[in-house]
């Protein structure tokens, strides 16, 4: 009787957690980290690599955090995502807003479907409302799986701006073709996404299986309208004397 | 040949045919259960890189469909999450529709787990679109340089010649950490470099330079290898050598040397100048000088804050007093870093000699109630003086939460200074007062010594934190001198008494500060922290000036207890404080205020009497900011603090080094208190590339320390200090710059407005001086590489001046600053500078002599050897041989006008020499 129990008992656990592995979620919250480290940035910003005299960097990173940590929601609901700031961070330091880089609180909503997205972009003192098609990444399947936040993600990898190296994790199981900033468009939604040149990585902590409000899911609609080639040229004809320092800042903004 | 015909018959077919799409269906089973299964994902991979072509999801029935298929090769790709992924190799030609039929999926949990999966640095890697090998995976030998490594890299040949095949294609560049190095040749790096400074070597297409800076990918790739090196390899050295002789005496010779081993550091300089130069300038300082202290994190500010801590003309990079000067420096620093950067330790030596020659006139009127007196005086001076200074900063990060920063200065100078004046002061109408003709020298030593140790500890919680500051700081002085003065009073035009004065004085003085303060941070709420603080302080001071007469022996042993004096004055100060701050988004705010029991003990050491206050204190304090976004802000703050008087101005003593001008101290002075307000607000648009800044601060003194005049009708000035209330002085300004991004240059303008009231007594009544002086600044400056270089900036104020004891004499005047600099570059090797500063000063009806001064300088000079790393110079300073020395101050009831000589017109013909070498072998990157 005893033996007989014990085996209907493991029988409902795996039936339960089969069933729970078999459950396609299409719509919720995500909310992702995003960790960037200022030190690594901050080496990668120098232009000069004579860092033979006194060591200026070397003090400033004694006076601030390695990582600067924000956190961002993602809701999602059939073809639609919108992602945007979510909590703060509790941090005792400040960190200086000239070390947080621009477009860290971009909104950016995406009609999977429509191949429209609307992004809203702060830089530096311009908020752009940018209106475009989703980005169009050419994404390199690969093997390699991982576990995130509890859902199985498998590696894909693309080049943007020619150069800049893009690693994405994305589950078959969010039957939503979504992720983070303006990346999407994979078998799956992106759980994480790693920009080595930029020392940035988003990870999901946590899938709430929620039903998203249409006010969750409503396009920003503030800010000076452009479509990406106009940011673009914008940045080039700003930045052209900024160096390293300008090239990072483009690449961060066109994320 | 025949098959290529073939081949390239069906490629062009296929090229035709592609309009023709492709498709495939099927449906998604489970092989056991016999389930359709729905929401798989279908993908279909492109063969050759497996990039994601196109992908669906089964629908109900397990059924799918892609539709639009180009021809050609492509992966199918069926995943399920519980289920094994399921590959398969497709062919699509045009036009064909493939039925995949049933596929069947199987549970991953039926597939056995038989492969284990080591994960080991590999030897070669690709990141993104290069190709890394781990440079310690490939065994060369003892000694081999980077050409024999590339060897046997695979993939990688070498040629005979040197020449460097890597994937196919010849590599045109090699790269050291991602710089260029000397040339395009790739042999220079490959052949001189050590193979085991490597710690990795990348190849990849690098982008042309035009598409790496606009982005555009134009095809234009060159094979490139980039040689990583170990952080230990780093080593090499950088220096400059610049040697110059002209007329008139005029020299600047410095070299400048940094010796580097990966993190240690060892720097050295020497400099000889008799044009002015006395030190590093701030460009030097960073390469070559001792470790400063860095940027500071500001926390009520939100950024950081870069001190240009350099206080007396020891520390400048230039001279800056009067007169001519020489000077000769040298310096030797030391920097290393320890346990992965945990300790690090920096120490410096530097010695200092100055001398100079001065003489100069000084013009000044002074008001008093009912009458005034002009008074010149001509002075000849020498000056000579000499530093030896040591410093060390230790720093050591216990571990995350717990750091440790020990710095200790000090130094030992000595001072000679001989000085000759001759001096009359004239009535209002112009008829002569009194004479003087005076002569002093003193030799002196002077020493220096500062201690701060900082701990700083960070508790888990979030905002918690406690540090520990102590600091020692001590200042020394002792002089020997005389005094030599013969007075001549006059009555009406003829001369009615003279008198003289011939003293010994003897100086030593010595103050003391002693600093602790231990602070506690404690979060409230979110973004809310408490800050409490006490703090000890005691300073103690004592000032000795013995003034002897002589005897009839004639050595100089009659002590004039007149002008003697032996002081001591202690301040004992206890502090408690607590502030309150708020670190939001937009917001940051604090407030708080600390509260001081000031103890102050003054003993005449010399009369034997005693002095005992006490006071209490507030200090309070608050700051705001608030941020409209990343770029724009505002800041607000206040401060109130007190301010001790001197040991100088507190000891009753009569100073007659100017025995027509005699100070004496009180010892009843109050310390004065200071609240100072200040403003700022910013605005920088980086994207239209405008700036906008406003500032504005204000201070107002509670019983300022100023003077009481007394002047006699023979002309003798006496000076008691007093407390007095009125005192204040305020600036504001703004400005605003903008790059015009078609024409290319860049313009700024701003407008700015000085005032002040300066409040003291003459002749028993209180006197008012106020002073106002608006004016407007233009800067503009275009460039264009390698062809020329402009550069303007200008300055214009109007000065106004009245006291209230005379306001019928208003003095106001306009001084205007202009400068140019223009570089023109040509002939390749060639530059020409011009520098041309204009100042121009109006005159008043006092001050009535010529005081325009263009100063123009300029050089031209030919740049020689491999990356311009030589230039030879002629520099001509102050073509026109008009510069002198001046200065106006008008903001008491005395304003004076000062000239004095300085450096005029010479030539000096200069070569400089930038060197530098690094990495094994290889020259380093330039300075």
């Amino acid at each position: 009787m005893k033996r007989i129990s014990i085996f209907c008992f493991s029988l409902l656990i795996t039936h339960y957690s089969l069933f729970a592995q078999d459950i396609f979620i299409s719509k919720g919250k995500i909310e992702f980290e995003k960790r960037v480290n200022i030190y690594k940035n901050l080496d990668d910003q120098r232009d000069n690599d004579n860092e033979n005299g006194f060591d200026w960097i070397g003090q400033m990173k004694k006076q601030i955090p390695e990582f600067n940590v924000t956190y961002f929601n993602l809701y999602f609901d059939g073809d639609k995502t919108l992602y945007k700031p979510g909590r703060e961070a509790a941090t005792a330091q400040k960190i200086p807003d000239w070390f947080k880089g621009p477009a860290s609180d971009n909104v950016v909503y995406c009609d999977l479907a429509s191949d429209k997205s609307t992004t809203q972009k702060t830089v530096y003192e311009t908020t752009f409302l940018i209106q475009d098609s989703l980005r169009q990444a050419k994404w390199k399947i690969t093997n390699d799986t991982r576990e995130i936040a509890g859902f199985k993600c498998r590696k894909a990898t693309t080049i943007i701006m020619d150069s800049v190296f893009v690693v994405a994790f994305y589950t078959d199981q969010i039957v939503t073709s979504g992720g983070p900033e303006s990346f999407n468009e994979l078998p799956g939604m992106i759980l994480g996404l790693v920009v080595p040149r930029l020392h940035a990585t988003w990870y999901a902590t946590k899938v709430e299986l929620a039903n998203p409000t249409p006010a969750d899911l409503t396009a920003p609609v503030k800010g000076k309208k452009a479509n990406n080639e106009e940011v673009t040229q914008k940045l080039k004809s700003s930045m052209k004397d900024w160096g390293k320092f300008g090239q990072h800042a483009q690449w961060e903004i066109s994320l | 040949m025949k098959k290529n015909f073939i081949l390239l018959f069906f490629l062009s077919i296929s090229m035709y045919v592609s309009a023709q799409k492709s498709g495939l269906k099927g449906v998604i089973n489970d092989t056991s259960a016999n389930e359709k299964l729905v929401n798989t994902t279908i993908a279909l991979l492109k063969a050759k890189d497996s990039t994601l072509y196109t992908f669906t999801r089964s629908k109900q029935g397990g059924v799918f469909e892609l539709k639009n298929i180009d021809s050609g090769q492509y992966i199918l790709m069926i995943t399920h999450n519980r289920y094994a992924d399921y590959y398969d190799a497709l062919t699509f030609q045009p036009g064909e529709t493939k039925d995949a039929g049933n596929v069947m999926m199987t549970l991953a949990a039926n597939l056995l787990a038989d492969v284990t999966v080591r994960t080991k640095i590999a030897a070669m890697r690709m990141k993104g679109d290069t190709l890394e090998y781990a440079a310690d995976s490939f065994h060369v030998r003892d000694g081999a340089t980077v050409e024999d490594l590339l060897k046997i890299l695979p993939g990688i040949q070498v040629d005979k010649n040197g020449k460097i095949t890597a994937q196919g294609e010849e590599v045109k560049k090699v790269l050291v950490d991602g710089e260029e190095f000397f040339s395009d040749d790739p042999t220079v790096a490959t052949q001189n470099l050590q193979a085991d400074a490597l710690k990795s070597v990348q190849v990849f297409d690098k982008k042309s330079d035009q598409a790496e800076f606009t982005g555009i990918d134009d095809g234009n790739k060159t094979k490139t290898i980039n040689l990583k090196l170990k952080d230990d390899k780093k080593n090499g050295y950088f220096g400059k050598l610049d040697v110059g002789g002209g007329n008139k005496d005029r020299w600047n010779n410095t070299g400048m040397i940094n010796d580097f081993h990966g993190k240690k550091k060892i720097s050295g300089y020497g400099i000889m100048s008799s044009t002015g130069k006395t030190g590093l300038n701030w460009e030097e300082q960073g390469s070559y000088g001792e470790a400063g202290s860095g940027p500071e994190f500001n926390d009520d500010f939100g950024g950081f804050i870069f001190w240009g801590g350099n206080d007396d003309e020891f520390s400048s990079g230039n001279y800056y007093g009067q007169g001519i000067p020489k000077a000769w420096a040298a310096g030797l620093n030391f920097a290393n870093k320890y346990h992965d950067d945990k300790q690090s330790l920096n120490g410096s030596y530097r010695f200092n000699k100055i001398t100079s020659t001065g003489e100069g006139s000084t013009l000044s009127q002074s008001l008093l109630p009912d009458s005034l007196f002009y008074n010149t005086e001509k002075a000849k001076t020498f000056n000579s003086r000499w530093r030896h200074s040591v410093s060390g900063i230790y720093e050591q990060q216990f571990d995350s939460s717990f750091s440790m920063k020990l710095t200790v200065k000090g130094y030992t100078g000595h001072q000679d200074t001989y000085s000759d004046y001759d001096n009359q002061s004239l009535d209002a109408g112009g008829i002569l007062v009194n004479k003087s003709l005076r002569h002093t020298n003193a030799e002196g030593d002077n020493s220096n010594l500062n201690a701060n140790l900082l701990l700083r500890k960070k508790f888990k919680k979030t905002g918690r934190t406690l540090s520990l500051n102590l600091s020692d700081a001590y200042n020394g002085s002792n002089t020997d001198g005389f005094l030599y003065s013969l007075n001549s009073f006059y009555n009406k035009g003829s001369l009615s008494f003279e008198d003289t004065t011939d003293q010994e004085k003897k100086n030593n003085a010595n103050t003391n500060m002693f600093n602790s303060k231990i602070t506690y941070t404690e979060p409230i709420v979110k973004n809310l922290f408490a800050e409490f603080n006490y703090a000890f302080r005691l300073s103690t001071s004592d000032a000795e000036k013995l003034s002897y007469n002589k005897n009839l022996d004639g050595k100089y042993t009659a002590l004039d207890t007149l002008y003697s004096t032996h002081y001591s004055f202690d301040v004992t100060t206890n502090t408690g404080g607590a502030a309150l701050k708020f670190n939001g988004k937009k917001i940051t705010f604090g407030a708080g205020t600390d509260i001081a029991s000031t103890n102050f003990n003054q003993k005449d050491l010399l009369r034997d009497t005693l002095l005992d206050r006490n006071y209490i204190n507030f200090f309070p304090r608050a700051n705001f900011v608030y941020k409209f976004n990343q770029t724009s802000r505002v800041f607000l703050s206040y401060n109130g603090s007190t301010q001790q008087p001197s040991i100088t101005q507190i000891s009753p003593v009569a100073d007659n080094t100017n025995p027509l001008i005699i100070t004496i101290g009180n010892p009843y002075l109050k310390q004065q208190f200071i609240h100072n307000f200040n403003f700022n607000a910013n605005s920088f648009k980086v994207l239209s590339q405008r700036g906008f800044f406003m500032y504005g601060n204000a201070t107002v003194t509670n019983n300022a320390i100023v003077t009481n005049q007394v002047t006699t009708p023979g002309g003798i000035t006496t000076y008691r200090y007093v407390n007095t209330n009125g005192n204040y002085n305020a600036y504001v300004g703004l400005n605003y710059f903008k790059k015009f991004t078609k024409a290319d240059f860049n313009l700024n303008w701003g407008l700015n407005f000085n005032g002040g009231r300066y409040s003291n007594f003459v002749n028993g009544e209180k006197n008012r001086t106020d002073n106002y002086a608006p004016g407007f600044d233009l800067g503009f400056n275009k460039q264009k590489e390698k062809k020329f270089n402009i550069n303007y900036w200008g300055r214009a104020n109007y000065n106004i001046s009245t006291s209230s004891i005379n306001e019928e004499l208003k003095t106001k005047y306009w001084t205007q600053s202009h400068n140019l600099d223009f570089t023109v570059y040509f002939l390749k090797k060639f530059e020409l500078n011009n520098e041309v500063h204009a100042e121009l000063r109006q005159k008043t009806d006092i001050f009535n002599t010529n005081n325009n001064v263009v100063v123009w300088n300029g050089y031209i000079g030919r740049k020689f050897l491999k990356n311009d790393k030589g230039l030879l110079k002629f520099y001509v300073y102050d073509l026109l041989n008009q510069n002198k020395g001046y200065d106006r101050a008008i903001n008491t009831n005395v304003i004076t006008e000062r000239n004095y000589n300085t450096i005029n017109r010479y030539f000096l013909l200069s070569f400089v020499w930038n060197f530098s070498k690094s990495a094994a072998g290889l020259p380093a990157p330039g300075q």
